[in-house]
């Protein structure tokens, strides 16, 4: 036994449920390379738009033939609405998880896993909204492709809930599942936020550009 | 958070090693093996692997030279040929250099910052166990004769669904797919393991600038990796029958010059991604050998900063032979000569390093040398082919095959080797053999000048790329005998290496802890290092710790009854709170096998997208699927009873 | 002397020779046709000496680094040697290191006003690349196919077009276009005495002016990779006085010459029986294949099949019974002739002059 100088670190906590965790830094590096596919995938749908006189070029390959072939705007934009309000359940099931509030994060939960679901399912009515399928042009090949990316997002963050909450119901809440759960919650957001931004290039962008 | 108190305490270190032992100690065997989450253990697979693709590389390009040593040589046919210098390529590109460098830094970061594993330990694994599927999935292509032929970079409409028909061009697809994978785990490892896992007191401004280099790399691969996903997914669509997009057909508004665009906005940061790792390697070297501090700490870490910033602005300048506006163009040519400012100002430091100190020939300082050399001569060729009227002759010629040459080769893997010889020892405790070792860096230097000097010329003559053979009266001849030569010459040197490698593993002088007396934390632990890198933590108190006079406090507290490390602030690296890693698990490798097989099946039927997707996200819940230990367990060995156990254990170990 | 300076000096040794080797290659390399040092025409010039600017700056550049870099290892070496594996740490001197910033702050500054050099020059000769240009130039539309180049002589009267391939013949002295234009892949059009490469894609048709300022026959090559037989899609620029361009244009606008022997009547009919007339043209007869080139005047070509073999008899019937031996991969299919089809045949072609 020798006597050193030391920094005693026993009684530092063995979880936190923030930023200062790695999995929240493990997430944020997902988001940075999932907002830059989307990035790129943007940039190539407007770079496409040069080689078109009409925007969005007419759909011709199936009848009935469409010469403004513009997604319709109902069913988008009830869906982002849905997905947008699913955000309040959301931070309700985040705060939840600050104050161990185990009953509070299992309701928030289910309901956060109904507002995926019912989204998952517009979406597939969406894809109807666009007027074109993938193969008819480079632009619909673009569009299709946006919506899809977004959707395997959909189905990934609505997964990992619905075994969050598997885990909840089965076992005890703590601190490592709060923190999973609340980095969860973040990946939701953005998966929300980046919809906005991607609902408003596809549906309005060829309205007003 | 409790303040915590510097204090001084009666450690028993014995026994704290006896029991970290037992805790990181990994299951006999091959369960062992294939379950291991051990940083050290998936770093020496991923560079060992990648030099065995770098010699299946070497082994492709000696074929490609042999054929091009005589005018209309028979030795590879154009469709044999094709696939070779493509597979060349990609092998090279992503099988080995990318790969090695993380790997390096895999290995070394969490040693030079302090702390026991990387952040993601069982993601770690995934990463290697993908890249080894995606480099098996092109092999095996290659083997079969379906290997993809149209270039590394794949350009459309050559790589569309009219003009290659059949699987070759997919193989390339998903091979990237996956490789591109294991890049981005890697990359994210280390991004969050620097930011949280540093050994306290090591504040931004003391990290070492290898891991400065391996952390800006980090942040350029997940910038720049989406890219060829994104392009490689693209093609992958449109070449699928049932799927059949349309964004690189111009007969449906599609454009081939965006798969460039996409391509090469990866391409060109990708080569910096093997270049800055390069720079850390010899940033941390050059001051062992000279015996003083590097010169220039802040400039160097902001030229690196910069590079990967500038790296991102240059794509277009492998375009300038393409109907791009001209005003464009300018401005690449102008952001291309910029980035040769912050390499300058790191080769000036370098120098002024050597200058004030006392140089130590030892072969890791031989081959920097060797690296100064020629990555200047590269890059200074690469301010010749920035120019874009320069460009328009000598692009898609031999020269650029020396350009890129003299800066991969001069560039990364003279650095590597240095590495190598300088933390062989690290590794294996032993030294490599110096005179075998000074046979390997003469006989690489002179093959290397030899090999791809004249390729210089023959770009100038007007030889292009990618050619299988050539006209008798082309007057190229010689000169392609002459590299054909010098290809011989590096395959001997590297023979030799392996050889060094092989015998002195076993038989090579012993080395101790610290054998070139360096100021890295890695060389304060033994070598090979531990499982669990430090028995106590350090603390750090300046940039080059153990070069300080007096040892800084270290670290206590943490568990030796579960594999424990310390999370720390981003800016201040101040103790925040414990993290525990996870022991050896088999999941990684079943994922690897689902996302592998399912990739690669993908190449041959749709169908297996949404299946392997299924699978993936059952593995997923198996993997997240873990027990938590109750708070009041003790996380110490404390007591006399625990102290007996885990006595008689320590004799058997 | 000592180990470690006898590495010096087969350091500097090494060095010295490498420096040597690269002005030997500089010097050796500036003749010949397909060459970028020799310039036949006013672009290719431009380039040229924007060439030699560029090389002797960066050898200058090479040269004061390398010069730095030994003088560090060497000057040291004049000290009392650490031995290896020393504890020995330096310690360093503000001064000398304030010394080396402002040392190196300079070498930066001359490194930033050097490449700003280098960029105005490029700028400068960029510029006189796009001011070659002429109203009523002659324009040759060239598409690239797998793996030989369609020309097609503009004119405004549609009777004087000339459709011709692999072969390109130019007025000395006066500005020419060229249209780019692809049929499949990416190819790219070179002709390194004349000018730098463009790409040919499709969907982006694009321009290049060229001007030959001195006759001869200047060997161009694809220069993107474009699939099997890309090493062997070359093509010749013949750069002539302006009579012997008009010469050449003239027969070349005329149909194709008549068959008058026994032999020659009998070839054009084994062409245009066979599957020779699916692919290829002959202006005056019924052969309109747009698939291959035009023949209408192969025989006066000085190559065939892209610059991959010369027009001569012999190299010509191999080409014709078996094209996959010569080039595995091209679109021309073999041929099953018997002896006396392929003499007349040979005979045939050989009259399109």
């Amino acid at each position: 036994m020798t006597a050193r100088a030391v920094i005693d670190v026993s009684e530092l906590p063995s979880a936190t449920m923030d930023h200062r965790s790695t999995i929240w830094w493990g997430n944020l590096m997902l988001l940075c390379i999932e907002t830059m596919m989307f990035a790129l995938l943007v940039g190539a749908y407007f770079y496409i738009r040069q080689n078109f006189y009409e925007w969005p070029p007419p759909k011709v390959h199936d009848p009935p033939a469409i010469y403004h072939a513009v997604p319709l705007l109902t069913v988008p934009t009830i869906n982002l609405v849905l997905l947008l309000m699913s955000c309040i359940p959301m931070a309700w099931v985040d705060r939840a998880c600050l104050k161990h509030n185990q009953m509070s994060v299992t309701l928030g939960l289910v309901v956060v896993i109904l507002c995926g679901a019912a989204v998952i399912i517009f979406r597939f009515l969406e894809f109807h909204s666009l007027l074109f399928k993938w193969n008819e042009n480079a632009y619909a090949s673009a569009v299709w492709t946006i919506l899809g990316m977004h959707l395997l997002h959909l189905f990934t963050g609505t997964l990992e809930f619905a075994l969050l909450l598997s885990w909840l119901l089965l076992k005890d809440m703590d601190v490592k599942h709060a923190r999973d759960i609340r980095v969860t919650a973040t990946y939701w957001y953005w998966i929300a936020g980046v919809w906005l931004v991607l609902y408003a290039i596809v549906y309005l962008s060829p309205r007003f550009l | 958070m409790s303040a915590l108190v510097l204090e001084q305490k009666e450690l028993n270190e014995p026994l704290e090693r006896v029991a970290l032992e037992r805790v990181w100690k990994r299951p006999p065997g091959f369960i062992g093996w294939i379950t291991t989450t051990h940083h050290k253990d998936i770093a020496i697979r991923y560079i060992v692997t990648a030099f065995i693709f770098f010699a299946l590389a070497g082994i492709l390009a000696f074929f490609m030279r042999l054929q091009l040593s005589f005018p209309e040589n028979n030795i590879l046919g154009p469709d044999r040929y094709n696939q070779f210098f493509t597979v060349h390529g990609m092998t090279m590109m992503f099988l080995f250099a990318v790969p090695v460098m993380e790997a390096l830094g895999l290995y070394f970061v969490p040693l030079m910052i302090g702390t026991r594993n990387v952040a993601f330990p069982r993601m770690n694994a995934f990463g290697y166990y993908t890249y080894l599927a995606g480099g098996i999935l092109l092999y095996v292509g290659l083997f079969l004769n379906i290997g993809p032929d149209t270039g590394w970079f794949s350009y459309v409409p050559l790589s569309g669904p009219q003009f290659s028909p059949g699987k070759r061009v997919d193989f390339w697809a998903q091979m990237i797919t996956l490789t591109e994978i294991a890049a981005l785990v890697g990359a994210v490892e280390i991004i969050v393991t620097v930011f949280k896992m540093r050994a306290p007191g090591m504040s931004l401004n003391r990290l070492p600038i290898f891991v400065w280099a391996q952390l800006i790399t980090a942040f350029m691969i997940i910038f720049a990796m989406p890219a060829i996903m994104l392009g490689s997914g693209m093609l992958a669509m449109d070449r699928l029958t049932h799927v059949s997009t349309h964004f690189f057909n111009p007969a449906e508004g599609g454009d081939a010059l965006l798969y460039q665009h996409i391509f090469w906005f990866f391409g060109h940061p990708e080569v910096y991604i093997i270049f800055i790792p390069a720079t850390g390697f010899v940033s941390t070297i050059i001051p062992v050998f000279a015996r003083r501090k590097i010169f220039g700490y802040t400039a160097l870490v902001l030229s690196l900063i910069s590079i990967g910033f500038i790296g991102f602005g240059l794509w277009v300048h492998h375009m300038f032979a393409t109907p791009v506006p001209e005003l464009g163009q300018s401005f690449f040519t102008a952001a291309s000569m910029m980035i040769a400012i912050p390499s300058g100002i790191q080769i000036f430091c370098w120098i002024a390093t050597l200058w004030g100190g006392k140089p130590q020939m030892q072969l890791p300082l031989l081959f920097v040398l060797g690296f100064i050399a020629l990555f200047v001569l590269g890059g200074l060729t690469g301010v010749i082919l920035a120019s874009v009227s320069l460009d328009l002759q000598v692009h898609d010629t031999f020269f650029v095959v020396a350009h890129f040459h003299y800066v991969l080769i001069g560039g990364a893997v003279f650095p590597l080797f240095a590495a190598i010889y300088y933390w062989f020892p690290k590794w294996t405790g032993r030294l490599l053999d110096k005179s075998l070792g000074l046979w390997h860096f003469w006989l690489f230097f002179i093959g290397f000048n030899l090999t791809f000097f004249p390729m210089h010329q023959l770009g100038l003559k007007g030889m292009p790329r990618r050619i299988y053979t050539y006209a008798y009266d082309s007057g190229w001849a010689n000169l392609n005998l002459l590299a054909t030569t010098g290809a011989a010459i590096m395959g001997i040197s590297i023979v030799l290496f392996l050889i060094n490698v092989w015998r002195s593993r076993h038989s090579g002088v012993n080395a101790g802890p610290n054998p070139w007396h360096s100021p890295t934390l890695e060389w304060a632990t033994e070598s090979p290092p531990p499982d669990y890198n430090f028995v106590y933590l350090p603390t750090v108190q300046s940039r080059e710790p153990l070069w300080d006079e007096v040892s800084p406090p270290v670290v206590c507290g943490l568990s030796n009854r579960k594999r424990e490390s310390l999370i720390t602030t981003l800016m201040e690296a101040a103790p925040d709170h414990r993290y525990e890693l996870p022991e050896d698990s088999i999941w990684p490798v079943i994922l690897a096998l689902v996302v592998g097989g399912g990739i690669s099946w993908a190449i041959f039927d749709p169908w297996a997208v949404p299946i392997s997707a299924l699978l993936t996200f059952i593995v997923l819940c198996f993997w997240f699927w873990r027990g938590n230990e109750p708070a009041s367990l003790t996380h110490h060995v404390q007591s006399s009873e625990d102290l007996q156990l885990l006595k008689s254990e320590a004799n058997k170990i | 002397m000592s180990r470690r300076a006898r590495e010096h000096k087969a350091w500097r040794f090494n060095v010295g020779a490498g420096v040597i080797l690269l002005m030997l290659f500089a010097a050796s390399g500036c003749r010949g046709s397909q060459n970028v040092l020799n310039p036949g025409g006013s672009q290719a010039s431009h380039i040229s000496n924007l060439w030699w600017f560029y090389f002797w700056i960066t050898v200058s550049i090479y040269c004061l680094v390398l010069i730095f870099l030994i003088s560090a290892i060497i000057r040291t070496t004049r000290k009392p040697f650490v031995p290896a594996g020393s504890r020995e740490v330096l310690p360093t001197n503000s001064d000398e290191e304030r010394r080396k910033t402002i040392f190196i702050g300079a070498a930066i500054g001359l490194s930033l006003a050097t490449l700003f050099v280098l960029f105005l020059a490029d700028l400068f000769t960029g510029r006189s690349l796009h001011s070659l240009r002429a109203a009523d130039a002659l324009t040759i539309k060239v598409t690239g196919h797998q793996w030989w180049w369609e020309a097609v002589y503009e004119d405004q009267v549609a009777s004087n077009q000339v459709t011709t391939a692999n072969e390109i013949h130019l007025p000395v002295g006066k500005p020419v276009q060229i249209k780019l234009a692809s049929h499949d892949v990416i190819h790219s059009f070179w002709v390194p005495n004349l000018h730098g490469k463009k790409d040919l894609i499709p969907g982006h048709p694009t321009t290049l002016w060229i001007q030959a300022d001195k006759a001869g026959v200047y060997r161009g090559q694809c220069a993107e990779f474009c699939g099997h037989q890309h090493a062997h899609m070359r093509l010749l620029v013949v750069a002539e006085d302006e009579e012997y361009f008009q010469q050449w244009l003239s027969r070349e606008r005329s149909n194709a010459h008549i068959p008058e022997t026994e032999n020659q009547i009998h070839g054009e009919k084994v062409f245009l029986q066979t599957t020779c007339v699916m692919c290829h043209a002959i202006q005056g007869t019924v052969a309109n294949g747009k698939v291959g080139p035009n023949l209408t005047h192969v025989a006066n070509r000085r190559m065939l099949a892209a610059g991959r073999i010369p027009n001569a008899r012999g190299y010509l019937a191999g080409w014709i019974l078996d094209p996959q031996h010569l080039k595995p991969g091209v679109q021309m299919p073999q041929h099953n002739l018997s002896s006396d089809q392929l003499q007349a045949l040979l005979d045939y072609l050989e009259s399109l002059n």
